[in-house]
């Protein structure tokens, strides 16, 4: 139990997956446990304790949106969703339960390292720093100022409080209905999408150099959007 | 043509001094046999009138054979004798007339089986149903005289395939119409007399097929009287045709379900190719790994498994691509739309392709562009497609021209390579499903990319347009209605 390396649990029903994800996890210094249902990954959270959890969305018996749910009641331990491209209804519902990210069947392992590192800092950044750096891009949370590349930004209240989301949520993906939960608070959710949209729009025309090829603020279609910010982008072009 | 000779025949037979001429027992007995064969109406008592001629004639006979003598003996009898002569003639003149008359019907009869005839000869010529109902409509009112209306069944009710423009067809028709097919027997003229057209069921050994209404006002269509005699020939030569017509569309279904069949069996012929292809490389290469663990170099090995990873990669797109495609074909795709930024649009799309690398793209989106309302994962999801094409099919260095504006009613979503072309005889086919261009043989595809995209874009009642570019390559599109989906 002294084991210093970080814990992943993986919670998958195919042998395959488990075993290639056992051996790739290994190898870069995890230490790996395996759960076949989401009954026994509940079973065995509480004693392994992990610090990262992989869990497939098409699990039998309580599927991955139940087992996220479960352990959303108690836990914040990041969780990583593993789905295929098929899932869509079922990935966005696991996200708005609580899940972190997702991955789409089949990944390459630099990607899942990269989630998980990832993952694993955000789980262990302290709440609110008070000056964001990402890039060229600063933000000031106390004092709401925004500046990009030494110039000040001029920034709506209702952007800032965007931004501000998305910087406590660095590098996880935020479903559109997490966004306007933390932004309009309970507003109808249809009428506030067009609204979010309008307003991430606005967003990168203010931060982005181009922003029909957005570098912070990137959209997953379908499901919401993710800052991604300089450690993330290192990682991506490495 | 019988009928014609017979005519000149009779008043030929029937003068008086060919008569008188005639005196041979064979040749007044021929007389009568010619008659009879003659004028043999069936509908008239002329075994009673020409007993009745026959006993006129005979004394004629004995009369004229009398004649010379009894002038000489006694004048008194000859004229008696002249006498019952002239009443003899006056029967056999009135005879003659009744012969006329039937003769009217003889030349009636052979005009309706002449009709009959024509009709039957244009259904049997006619294949399908349509074509029935043309022949329908001019040999009813030509024979007949009056309009007509043809109601088939369509669905779980009666529709009015053709309607004559003298005819006066409203709701109470259709209803008189639908009752006679519902019953299977005649309504309208025949039993209810304040109805003005006569509703036939076309009826066969099959089953009712339809309903055919004739104008029955003026003299009608009497219980016994010819016209309806024939007018009931000719609906039932309609039904037989009718039933044919139905029988053969019936074989035509089942044809065009054995060529879906067929097709079918194709399609999963061309997919149980692309599948195995993938697969038997993947197991060949991991087993060449597996038995030569220690024969093969460190290098090799690495490229057998990258290899292997390629091949499963395609292999996992190739399903992808199957499932869009069910899902599209059976369906099941249910599109979500909202108010989009093309921008974002294109945005996302780049994001999703890691070929793009450091390929050069340039993007020109007009600024006063509107949203449009779509499926955003749908519409990214196939522009990813056209940006993958536009990379696959030009070389490594080439750039990639984005251009999105408004063209009319639509926003064009344009994407340019500078890459091997499309032929412009392939511009069409190439969303057809497993279409795959000439110049595309040597780049690995599965045929199905572009068809889901045409399939996404149509969804939103858009449509995709291929153009070859002036200054080489080719040019995709993805217009979408600007108002959206009405």
């Amino acid at each position: 139990m002294n084991d210093p390396r970080p814990r992943v649990l993986v919670v998958d029903d195919e042998i395959g997956i488990r075993r290639a994800l056992h051996a790739s996890l290994s190898t870069q210094g995890y230490l790996v446990r395996e759960a076949l249902t989401g009954e026994e990954a509940l079973q065995m959270v509480p004693s392994f304790r992990p610090d990262v959890i992989l869990l497939d969305l098409g699990l039998p018996g309580l599927g991955g949106e139940g087992v996220t749910a479960a352990l959303r009641e108690w836990t914040s331990t990041p969780i990583i969703i593993l789905s295929v491209q098929s899932d869509e209804t079922a990935k966005i519902a696991a996200l708005d339960a609580g899940a972190d990210d997702y991955l789409t069947k089949p990944f390459g392992c630099g990607e899942l390292l990269a989630r998980i590192r990832a993952a694993l800092r955000r789980a262990c950044q302290p709440d609110a720093t008070p000056v964001f750096v990402a890039g060229d891009l600063a933000v000031a949370l106390a004092e709401h100022r925004v500046k990009l590349r030494g110039q000040d930004v001029p920034i709506t209240p209702t952007e800032f409080s965007l931004l501000k989301t998305f910087i406590a949520n660095a590098n996880k993906l935020l479903t559109h209905r997490q966004l306007i939960r933390e932004v309009w608070g309970g507003a109808h959710y249809e009428d506030s999408q067009h609204l979010l949209r309008v307003n991430v729009s606005n967003l990168r025309r203010k931060l982005e150099v181009n922003p029909a090829r957005p570098r912070y603020i990137v959209t997953e279609p379908g499901v919401g959007y993710r800052l991604r910010c300089e450690t993330a982008l290192e990682e991506r072009t490495a | 043509m019988q009928a014609q000779s017979r005519d000149r025949a009779l008043p030929e037979l029937l003068s008086h001094d060919n008569l008188i001429r005639s005196l041979s027992v064979q040749r007044v007995i021929a007389f009568f046999q010619r008659f009879e064969s003659v004028a043999l109406p069936r509908n008239l008592n002329w075994r009673g009138v020409s007993a009745t001629v026959a006993v006129a004639v005979s004394i004629v006979v004995i009369a004229s054979v009398a004649h010379p003598a009894l002038e000489r003996v006694q004048p008194r009898l000859l004229s008696v004798l002249t006498i019952v002569e002239l009443l003899a003639f006056g029967l056999v003149l009135s005879s003659t007339i009744a012969a006329a008359r039937a003769n009217d019907d003889v030349r009636r009869l052979a005009s309706q089986s002449e009709a009959l005839y024509a009709f039957t000869t244009s259904l049997a010529a006619a294949s399908q149903l349509d074509q029935m109902i043309d022949a329908m409509a001019i040999h009813f009112p030509k024979t007949f005289g009056r309009p007509i209306a043809v109601m088939l069944p369509e669905g779980d009710k009666l529709a009015v395939r053709f309607c004559s423009s003298g005819l006066e067809f409203g709701e109470t028709e259709r209803e008189m119409m639908d009752s006679a097919f519902r019953a299977g027997r005649e309504t309208g003229w025949s039993t209810n007399h304040l109805s003005h057209i006569l509703c036939c069921p076309l009826i066969t050994s099959q089953g009712i097929f339809g309903v055919l209404g004739i104008a029955a006002s003026g003299s009608g269509f009497l219980a016994g009287n010819h016209e309806l005699r024939l007018l009931r020939n000719f609906v039932e030569q309609a039904a037989l045709a009718i039933t044919r017509a139905n029988l053969s569309e019936k074989a035509w279904h089942s044809e065009a379900l054995k060529e879906t069949d067929k097709l079918q069996k194709a399609l999963l012929n061309s997919i149980s190719h692309s599948l195995r292809t993938p697969v038997a490389s993947v197991s060949s290469l991991l087993h060449t790994v597996l038995e030569g663990e220690h024969a093969i170099d460190f290098a090799t090995r690495r490229q057998l498994l990258q290899t292997a990873r390629n091949e499963s990669l395609k292999l996992n797109q190739l399903v992808q691509n199957l499932l869009d495609m069910s899902r599209l074909e059976g369906g099941g795709l249910r599109i979500r739309t909202s108010r989009c930024d093309v921008e974002d649009v294109i945005g996302a799309a780049l994001e999703q392709v890691d070929a793009v690398g450091a390929r050069h793209v340039s993007i020109a989106i007009d600024p006063s562009l509107p949203w449009v309302p779509m499926d955003q994962v749908l519409i990214v999801q196939a522009l990813v497609n056209l940006i993958d094409n536009a990379l696959k099919y030009s070389p490594p260095g080439a750039p990639i021209e984005i251009t999105a504006r408004q063209s009319g009613d639509h926003i064009q979503i344009a994407v340019g390579d500078e890459g091997f072309g499309i032929a412009a005889d392939e511009l069409e086919r190439v969303f057809d499903k497993f279409f795959r261009g000439s110049a595309a043989e040597a780049v690995s595809g599965t045929g199905l990319g572009l068809s889901i995209c045409k399939g996404f874009v149509e969804a939103h009642h858009g449509h995709m347009v291929a153009v070859q570019r002036p200054q080489g390559g080719t040019e995709m599109s993805i217009l979408l209605p600007v108002e959206g989906i009405r």
